[in-house]
């Protein structure tokens, strides 16, 4: 028994971790244009092999190139970043409903990205100011609700006050904005992939890998700091250190993420609790699983909807419009809030 | 190992906790006893280094316990909680596991060595059949007996238990101060246990510790120290110690 279902689990994390290269292939192939499979395959491969290009139409490259491919990369990317940053924090604030939206990440960066948007300029790269403030609303919520072990309302509450805080900032920055810069403020707001171009991916794509690297590598750590403090002590860890250590990458990919894609929530917080009901809490398994889940559900998510209408809705009222939904099945299903 | 205090002094708003000097012997057993209050989990807790304990205060085998870094001293020196709050749920093998963290690098994963420290901490406490079980679906003896094995998983020489036994029924109790004993015989490990039962407590420590209002009243071995009126003065009530088939009872 113990070992069959050790089984199905491995194939079902296998699988899991293939979802995000199969759905890459397949929504670089859908699109308003049509491209025929083959010609794709050699646009691709004119990358790597210049003597290619002159078999490819140019408006195959123009397409692939600057507008699919940035679309897809950023989908993946932010999907892993804000579903990853979700389990990490969630582990060590040993708290299955904190995620980057609760703790002020997702309002801070923000603001940031916004406050850097409207003031210094399309030209600037928003994701200083992101991190900066993100991490100024992580610190405030650590702050005003005391140490993590402080109770899950104080810690929930203190989140929403934050948020609220930063949001008021976030409304103060758009009345101060032309009409041209609050329309592409108004639409990226509201998490959006389609504004993203490599120029915006140059520096938060390597942001987003780098944090994420730094998150996976320390996955097994976060099952020894998911215990109380004092016993994470007492095995030996550093646990001031490495919980900032944890929170700096968390809030790293999370202001990378926001500052071009917008605000995209619920992910962080349904895609490691997925993760957790399929092949229990390791996190040596939830982590690098939720990375590849939540991947292949903002890429989903972002083909869906750039798919499905002319008009396209932004991805993250998608995602909450969908997340709530699954959120509470979730809920509902396990007959207690964590699993 | 032996863990030695010299001079050892914490104190918080209504609290003081002072101890002159006090050896616990290698490879041996103390109970930690006294009325609640007393200090014995501050005790425990400042020799694991889990309080803030100043320099020289506290020795393990000639070294300042305050100055060593935590990985190094977590090798050295383990710590059991009264008990553990779950909140993910992970499985009895991967819960022992994270006792291995001092041993291990801070991005490095477990390898074959820890899993085989992981299976043997469990076979010693006998629950190598619950491996793959949620730790949240034991009983609270066999959590106590998981706890154990994730602080031998450790491997540490000097083992710091608070309340072991507090709430088991008279089996499991026996059960795990047999455990506990049986480390200090095969293993040589340096055990200090804070107790409620006194009848326990004299029937399987080495040595005792008295304390209250946070000082030692007396410290021993048992049959040296135990007194009716050693007893009455540490816990304001009168005892008697009663002998019944070579066993000292403490009657109320």
């Amino acid at each position: 028994m113990d070992k069959k279902n050790r089984k199905s689990r491995r194939v079902l994390g296998i699988l899991i971790m293939a979802l995000p290269v199969a759905l890459f292939v397949l929504s670089l192939n859908v699109g308003s244009y049509s491209i025929p499979a083959g010609d794709m395959g050699k646009t691709l491969l004119s990358l790597v092999v210049p003597s290619l290009r002159q078999d490819v139409p140019q408006v195959h490259r123009d397409i692939v190139l600057h507008i699919r491919l940035p679309r897809l990369l950023l989908a993946l990317a932010a999907g892993a970043s804000l579903a990853v940053s979700g389990a990490a924090l969630q582990a060590l604030f040993r708290n299955p409903l904190v995620n980057e939206y609760i703790l002020g990440l997702s309002s801070g960066s923000a603001f940031g990205a916004a406050l850097s948007l409207v003031f210094l300029g399309r030209s600037f790269p928003p994701q200083p100011a992101a991190f900066v403030f993100a991490m100024v609303a992580v610190m405030a919520v650590l702050l005003i609700a005391g140490r993590p072990e402080s109770g899950l309302v104080s810690l929930l509450l203190t989140g929403v006050i934050v948020s609220a805080f930063f949001s008021a900032l976030l409304m103060l920055v758009e009345f101060f904005a032309s009409p041209y810069a609050l329309q592409s403020l108004f639409y990226w707001l509201m998490g959006n992939l389609a504004l993203a171009g490599w120029r915006d991916l140059a520096l938060a794509l390597p942001l987003m890998a780098a944090g994420l690297t730094l998150l996976i590598l320390l996955r097994w750590r976060m099952n020894v700091l998911s215990m109380s403090d004092e016993e994470a002590r007492a095995a030996g860890a550093d646990v001031r250190r490495e919980k900032w250590l944890v929170i700096l990458a968390a809030t790293l990919v999370t202001a990378a993420a926001t500052s071009v894609a917008g605000i995209i929530g619920w992910l962080g917080l349904i895609v490691p609790h997925l993760v957790r009901m399929a092949v229990g809490a390791d996190n040596r398994i939830v982590i690098p699983l939720s990375a590849a889940l939540g991947a292949s559900f903002l890429l989903a998510a972002d083909t869906v909807t750039r798919s499905l209408t002319s008009i396209e809705i932004p991805v993250g009222i998608f995602t909450s419009l969908i997340g709530i939904p699954i959120f509470l099945a979730l809920l509902k299903k396990s007959k207690k809030v964590w699993l | 190992m032996s863990l030695q205090v010299r001079s050892l002094a914490y104190s918080n708003k209504n609290f003081t906790l002072r101890l002159d000097a006090l050896e616990f012997a290698a490879g041996r057993l103390t109970g930690i006893v006294g009325p609640n209050g007393a200090g014995k989990t501050t005790l425990l807790k400042c020799l694991g280094v889990l309080l803030p304990l100043e320099r020289k205060s506290v020795f393990l085998d000639g070294r300042d316990l305050a100055a060593m870094p935590a990985a190094h001293r977590a090798r050295r020196l383990s710590y059991v909680p009264q008990e553990h709050v779950p909140t993910f749920s992970y499985t009895v093998r991967d819960f022992v596991l994270t006792g291995r963290a001092a041993h291990l690098g801070l991005f490095a994963l477990p390898a074959a060595r820890d899993a085989a420290a992981v299976e043997e901490a469990l076979e010693f406490v006998g629950l190598r059949p619950f491996a793959g079980r949620p730790y949240v679906q034991l009983s609270s003896g066999e959590r106590r007996l998981v706890l154990i094995a994730r602080a031998l998983a450790q491997d540490a020489d000097v083992l710091l238990l608070d309340e072991p036994t507090t709430f088991l029924d008279p089996r499991h109790e026996v059960e795990v101060l047999g455990f506990i004993k049986r480390l200090t015989r095969e293993r040589r490990i340096t055990v200090l246990v804070t107790l409620h039962n006194l009848d326990m407590a004299v029937k399987y420590s080495d040595a005792l510790v008295f304390l209250k209002e946070g000082r030692v009243h007396a410290a021993g071995p048992p049959e040296e120290v135990l007194s009716e009126s050693l007893l009455e003065d540490v816990y304001d009530i009168p005892m008697r110690i009663v002998h019944c088939d070579g066993h000292k009872l403490i009657v109320r």
